[in-house]
């Protein structure tokens, strides 16, 4: 497994976050705090505002009103730290492996040597000059985490991670998700596989019509 | 300044990588923009100094359009995959994003244009010896201010899955004063007019390449943001 590194921050809070798109509410006034080496499900039934909370913990959306704290960290600086992991693979398909780490590991200002280290990681060495379009969704997937985890982020998102994966698959998640939480990360994980949030949640926060109900 | 650059230039090589593999980009752009160029010929051409006043028109209008057909190819590689939120993800400034895809679909078109300008000056009768030098200038001017513009709006077609023809409404209007320069610079350029009577349209040229790289460098991050 790849080297530990010390997480920038050790928790994430949110307070009072509402996202509106338009007249649609998104999320109504979400509180919670993520803490370092601890794996939060988040659920609820489609529309109730799991997917916007990510996309705003990951800086990709704003929030109408509300705060998100990365520790101590300004959020500028935060963004170094947080991944996210997608039903899509993030990745461009017309890249193989090796590219698309070297890619986002020279945005993330890392050696050579730590994409290189990933695709062993992730028993990626032998496919890694294949274009990634050509790739299974296991594969991909594989790939996807091995991008994400390039720079050991403090924050790790996963959006429906386990969507079209086999058991195998399926098995390869849990052991990533159960080494990051040791190795300190924050992992917060939507999805609708009761399964899957039963083996890697130490932590649920429920979510209906945008608010936190349980 | 110096990350901002550094970063683009990361994200221009991942582009010119992505066109070594597929050549989607500058050889579709290329065929379109050489099929305009010698419909133009077979349609319009009837003495050689008529041909050198049409002329103009036709290498701007191969331009355009292969120029925006470049710029929506250019932004569907990040559609594709999604692609696109890793590099939102990315510790960069978000107007790296902006610069790395203008210089990446910059180069395309030049490239676009080193095989289309000799083919406008084979069919329409232009000395290229003679114009050589100030025609690259016009091209590289005119080209980078219409990629500028097709570049930042372009990136609306990312967000919002408004694809190409979104893009052509909105970005050929915005681009309409840079390609009246060129069109009117090089007309001049080609009836042999001297150096100094272009200079406004190439002061034209330059105020609307800073001014949409000052804009895209400052409205990316605002583009991109839900």
């Amino acid at each position: 497994m790849g080297a530990p590194a010390a997480p920038d921050f050790a928790t994430v809070s949110v307070e009072g976050l509402v996202k509106m798109y338009g007249t649609t509410r998104a999320l109504a006034g979400v509180s919670a705090t993520f803490a370092a080496g601890e794996v939060c499900v988040v659920e609820g039934p489609n529309g109730s505002g799991k997917s916007s909370l990510l996309q705003i913990l990951a800086q990709l959306a704003k929030p109408t009103r509300g705060t998100v704290r990365y520790g101590g960290l300004p959020r500028a600086q935060a963004r170094r730290s947080i991944a996210l992991v997608a039903h899509a693979p993030l990745l461009y398909p017309q890249l193989s492996a090796r590219q698309n780490l070297a890619f986002f590991g020279e945005l993330y200002g890392l050696e050579r040597s730590a994409s290189e280290r990933m695709l062993e990681r992730f028993e990626l060495t032998r496919l890694a000059d294949r274009p990634v379009r050509t790739f299974s969704r296991g594969q991909l997937q594989r790939v996807a985490l091995a991008r994400a985890l390039l720079a050991s982020p403090a924050l790790l998102l996963l959006d429906e991670p386990s969507t079209g994966l086999d058991v195998d698959a399926t098995e390869k998640l849990v052991t990533i998700v159960d080494a990051e939480r040791q190795r300190g990360a924050i992992v917060v994980c939507v999805t609708h596989s009761e399964d899957f949030a039963t083996r890697i949640a130490d932590r649920r926060l429920r979510l209906k019509r945008g608010q936190v109900v349980s | 300044m110096k990350g901002t650059l550094r970063a683009a230039w990361i994200i221009a090589k991942k582009d010119i990588a992505i066109e070594q593999r597929t050549k989607a980009v500058v050889v579709s752009t290329t065929l379109f923009a050489t099929l305009v160029v010698i419909l133009a010929s077979l349609s319009f051409y009837l003495t050689p100094a008529l041909a050198r006043q049409i002329a103009p028109g036709v290498l701007w209008v191969a331009i355009a359009f292969s120029g925006l057909l470049a710029v929506g190819r250019g932004w569907a590689r990040e559609r594709e995959g999604d692609a696109m939120r890793a590099l939102l993800l990315a510790p960069v400034p978000r107007g790296a994003i902006f610069l790395g895809k203008l210089i990446a679909n910059t180069l395309f078109l030049v490239a676009v244009e080193l095989i289309v300008a000799p083919l406008v000056a084979l069919f329409f009768h232009i000395d290229l010896l003679e114009v050589g030098p100030a025609l690259l200038s016009l091209l590289v001017l005119g080209t980078f201010g219409f990629a500028a513009a097709g570049t930042l709006f372009g990136a609306l077609s990312v967000r919002t899955g408004a694809r190409d023809l979104a893009l052509s409404v909105v970005v050929f209007p915005l681009v309409t004063p840079a390609l009246l320069a060129a069109v009117v610079a090089t007309k001049q350029l080609f009836a042999g007019a001297p150096l100094e009577e272009m200079a406004v349209w190439v002061k034209i040229l330059l105020t609307f390449d800073a001014f949409f790289l000052v804009a895209g460098l400052g409205l990316f991050d605002a583009l991109m943001s839900d």
